[in-house]
């Protein structure tokens, strides 16, 4: 209705305009300045009309968009997904807990048997160390020396086969003595 | 002058003919028109219903799972804290085997008896690793059978007074087997 009203005024303008060139043309020195004016009026009030038209239909789109926003189809919608979401989380949640949990299950077991084999790799370290001692007098200083040096690197890389060579290799040396 | 307002009449004319056809649309789909806008709301009324359904029953959904996660977790914890301590037990036994072994074979190198106990360590966690059942029993039977053949020599060794062979062979041959 707006609109219809403003293009009705902006037609009115024209014929306004037109009737100035006409009376222009009739060499009517009075009215075309006041029929100018009123044309210019209209005009005017055509473009504001137009723009509050404008102004008008943006807020009934807003208002329009934020009554669906909240309507309750919508809302119920939204706490739909919002449910959904919270499931696949809880489903997530589940199987990271679970990952920790076996995680640190197989860490504390890890540390269990590293602490036993610590433990025995002590063992075998004093049996061979109970082993080169008794034979430092057979050895020279150097091959004593030596096999200390083995030992202890050995030891300290945890490295069990060495370990279990340096006693085999101890045990024939201590044989060979025997003979 | 005329002809300005003969058309000025036809246009009135053709307008008021326009709003006549409106009107008669109107009042002839009147009917229709209430009944499709009677359908949506029913419509509209029927999806709230069903959707408020729905969040009831994800809400339910939620709160099961919720329960079901939390005993399984709990559950598993359990579970965990008994692996824990059968793994501890298994250690201890084989601990116990290895001073047992030392107990009997007096003379028994420590390398030797290490390797004893290094290796039923491995079988053991060869068994504690193994993610198929089948894998997981074999790798028992390998363990169970490796200790009782320690016991039994152990034993046998102690009965004959250490008569018999200085080392024990047979478990040392299964090391070698395995």
């Amino acid at each position: 209705m707006i609109i219809k009203l403003a293009l009705l005024l902006v037609c009115t303008a024209f014929a306004v305009f037109l009737l100035v060139d006409f009376l222009l043309w009739l060499a009517i020195a009075a009215l075309p300045n006041i029929l100018t004016q009123v044309g210019i009026a209209l005009f005017i009030l055509a473009a504001v009309l137009l723009l509050s038209a404008g102004v008008f239909m943006i807020l009934k789109l807003i208002l329009t968009a934020l009554s669906t926003y909240l309507s309750t189809q919508q809302r119920l919608h939204r706490r739909l997904l919002f449910s959904d979401a919270k499931q696949q989380q809880l489903k997530q949640l589940f199987y990271f807990r679970s990952v920790q949990l076996n995680y640190f299950n197989d860490l504390k077991r890890k540390n269990l048997l590293r602490a036993n084999n610590k433990a025995h790799l002590k063992a075998l370290s004093a049996a061979i160390n109970k082993d080169l001692k008794q034979l430092k007098k057979e050895l020279s200083t150097v091959h004593y020396q030596q096999l200390q040096q083995t030992h202890q690197q050995c030891l300290k890389q945890h490295d069990v086969n060495a370990l279990l060579k340096l006693q085999s290799d101890i045990a024939t040396l201590n044989l060979t003595d025997d003979v | 002058m005329t002809l300005i307002k003969n058309w000025t009449l036809n246009v009135l004319d053709a307008f008021h003919t326009f709003k006549d056809e409106k009107l008669t649309w109107k009042s002839n789909n009147q009917a229709r028109e209430h009944q499709l806008k009677h359908a949506q709301v029913l419509a509209e009324k029927a999806l709230e219903a069903e959707l408020k359904k729905r969040a009831v029953q994800i809400e339910h959904e939620i709160l099961l799972l919720k329960t079901q996660n939390d005993t399984d977790l709990a559950m598993f914890k359990t579970k965990c804290k008994q692996d824990i301590k059968d793994y501890k037990q298994y250690l201890n036994a084989l601990d116990q085997l290895k001073k047992s072994i030392q107990t009997s074979y007096t003379h028994l190198p420590e390398a030797v008896a290490f390797t004893i106990h290094h290796h039923a360590k491995h079988l053991l966690n060869q068994m504690w690793e193994a993610k198929d059942f089948e894998q997981k029993m074999r790798h028992e039977m390998q363990l169970i059978q490796f200790m009782s053949t320690i016991h039994e020599e152990a034993h046998h060794y102690l009965a004959d007074s250490g008569q018999s062979a200085k080392l024990p062979e047979k478990t040392l041959a299964l090391i070698q087997k395995h």
